[in-house]
């Protein structure tokens, strides 16, 4: 396989470059810490380069499977219809209350200050933007990542290291399919629903917020809402929340199961490392959003 | 070996296939609703018709802006494009209900706010106008908050600059001040004539003047009153005028009298003439007589000669 052969390739390399490293070490010292120096950087962006591209493979292969009728026979489909309700149904309420609270708060002093600059009419507009579009999807992706997706990867790992993988091998069952995808999917799943509960609760909210508890003020509101959601920011809208997904669900066990098996010593920093790539997966789609929507 | 390194399963809760697609109902009716919910607020189940405004700028005309009639939005900015002419071409899509708000005679403006962006509103003046027509272009006019601030600043600055050149120490108005100050202080010592007059001479030979013009009034008056009596008194003027205007009417009767008689005299001789002409017919009957006469005459003649015994009998003998 591709990532196989990378990551022998990657670890010869860094071996010639080690060796080499000695041999200058006795002949010329005073160039000894600027090569280890450079040789450091070029190991690290190596490995940079190389985890990346295993997540982006371990995401195709993914895709594939995800994509294929034959995932979904019946073992696969009750690992999936557990896995997507576990990482949804406990976190669901709890996220949905904090989100409210959240999104009560920020409407309020959005209102209030809009209010007292006499700038009321672009109160809901800047409401829609700041919550839905922006704070929510993001919120629920890192829950998500927290409470889901980072203890699916120490579960996957747990699994690997117990050998079931090898078990699931054995009885010709492929442990991606049966064990990465559902887990895969399932915070997709969970960070969808998420984001979806919270923004309609959060167009509520804002509702009630700005006109209490009245109908009269639907057509009015719905404008506003029209007015926000054009063609472009609707498109760069759902490409986030479905990037934001996948990020937080590919990255912390692709990391997790290519770092154990490059270096099975280092095992215990790959949850780190997977957060790491995470925050800065999340980051990026979330500059590229805002570049998007407002340039 | 490897059992016991496996994570034991977590509880899986009964019916768990169906709890999750529940929830994955859930979602889809959430996402599906969501975006039914954004395609109605951006309008795309309503029935609209196109309105073309045509603006010279199009700053501050976006796609998606509302266009408001009485502070309520009645349309949506669907396309704005460089029109033929070079100016801007602005399309607007007006849902049918509110399509009738708009006549033949609205006018629509835009106007850039200080605050916020711009607003692009309808007014109709008079509701009984006929209607528009579908695609229909209107020309707008552009009014525009902030345009007016340098032109404003500039007005404001030649104001202030002229109140400055007023209010300045060498300036008319208090050169004009002084002197009024000066004039009122005249007023007080020497009275209205002596300011007027520049010195108290003057005014006294103003008052001497006047003294001597109510004299000469005063003999004027008399002078006066003596030509009426000379005129208009008892042995005046006036009374044998009258006298000699009664003779002359006197004398006017008797003329009348005269020219009475010859009246008379000519009325006879006219007489005389009509009687004359009488005569004259007369004179013509009597010929006309004695025509007759003649002719009775020569009639008894001729039967006297049928009678005489040389004549001849005519007469019809019967068998």
């Amino acid at each position: 396989m591709v990532h196989f052969a990378l990551s022998t390739g990657v670890r010869v390399g860094l071996h010639a470059h080690h060796d080499g490293r000695h041999t200058y070490h006795y002949c010329m010292a005073s160039t000894l810490s600027s090569s280890n120096g450079l040789l450091s950087l070029g190991r690290g962006a190596l490995q940079w380069f190389v985890g990346w591209w295993q997540i982006a493979h371990l995401g195709a292969v993914i895709l594939v499977l995800a994509l294929s009728p034959s995932s979904y026979d019946r073992d696969t489909r009750l690992v999936l219809a557990r896995e997507a309700y576990q990482a949804t149904a406990p976190i669901l309420p709890w996220f949905t209350v904090l989100s409210s609270l959240i999104s009560l708060v920020i409407v309020r002093i959005v209102v209030v200050t809009a209010l007292s600059y006499g700038l009321s009419r672009y109160a809901l507009d800047m409401v829609v933007r700041v919550l839905v579009l922006e704070l929510i999807p993001l919120t629920a992706a890192l829950f998500v990542a927290l409470r889901c997706a980072i203890p699916n990867a120490a579960e996957i790992a747990a699994l690997r290291d117990g050998g079931a993988f090898e078990a699931l091998k054995q009885q010709g069952v492929n442990p991606l399919q049966r064990e990465v995808l559902p887990r895969m999917v399932a915070g997709m799943f969970s960070t969808l629903m998420l984001a979806a509960v919270s923004c309609v609760v959060a167009l509520l909210l804002a509702y009630v917020t700005v006109h209490g508890f009245t109908g009269a003020a639907f057509g009015s509101y719905t404008r506003s809402v029209g007015h926000v959601f054009s063609p472009a920011v609707v498109v760069i809208f759902t490409l986030k929340t479905f990037f934001l997904s996948l990020a937080v669900a590919l990255i912390p066990i692709a990391t997790v199961v290519y770092e154990a098996r490059l270096d099975r010593r280092r095992r215990t920093s790959a949850e780190l490392h997977g957060l790491v790539r995470l925050f800065s997966a999340v980051l990026l789609i979330e500059v590229a959003s805002l570049i998007g929507n407002y340039y | 070996m490897q059992n016991d390194l496996t994570p034991l399963p977590p509880q899986v809760p009964k019916n768990v296939e169906f709890r999750a697609a529940v929830l994955l109902i859930l979602l889809a009716l959430l996402v599906g609703g969501a975006a039914l919910y954004v395609m109605y607020a951006r309008g795309i189940f309503e029935d609209t018709n196109e309105l073309f405004l045509l603006a010279e700028d199009s700053e501050g005309v976006s796609i998606g802006m509302d266009l408001t009639f009485s502070g309520f939005p009645i349309g949506r900015v669907q396309r704005v494009e460089l029109a033929q002419g070079g100016g801007v071409r602005i399309q607007v899509d007006v849902p049918q209900k509110d399509w009738p708000l708009l006549r033949a005679s609205s006018v629509f403006t835009l106007r850039r706010g200080l605050v916020g962006g711009s607003n692009l509103r309808a007014f109709t003046g008079v509701p009984d106008d006929p209607p528009l027509a579908d695609g229909v272009e209107f020309k707008v006019l552009i009014g525009d908050a902030t345009a007016e601030i340098p032109r404003l600043v500039a007005d404001a600055r030649e104001l202030m600059k002229n109140l400055t050149a007023l209010t300045a120490a060498d300036s008319p108005i208090a050169a004009s001040l002084a002197n009024l100050q000066s004039v009122t202080e005249q007023l007080k010592t020497r009275g209205a004539l002596g300011v007027l007059l520049g010195d108290e001479a003057n005014a006294k030979k103003l008052i001497s003047a006047l003294d001597r013009t109510n004299a000469l009034l005063a003999k004027v008056d008399s002078i006066a009153a003596k030509a009426d009596a000379q005129v208009f008194g008892s042995k005046g003027v006036m009374p044998e005028a009258r006298e000699a205007v009664a003779q002359i009417n006197g004398a006017l009767n008797e003329a009348r009298a005269s020219l009475k008689k010859v009246d008379l005299i000519l009325t006879d001789a006219q007489a005389i003439a009509s009687n004359a002409k009488v005569a004259t017919n007369d004179l013509d009957q009597l010929r006309a007589e004695v025509d007759t006469s003649l002719r009775k005459v020569e009639g008894m003649i001729d039967q006297l000669n049928r009678r005489w015994p040389f004549s001849r009998q005519p007469e019809i003998k019967l068998p």
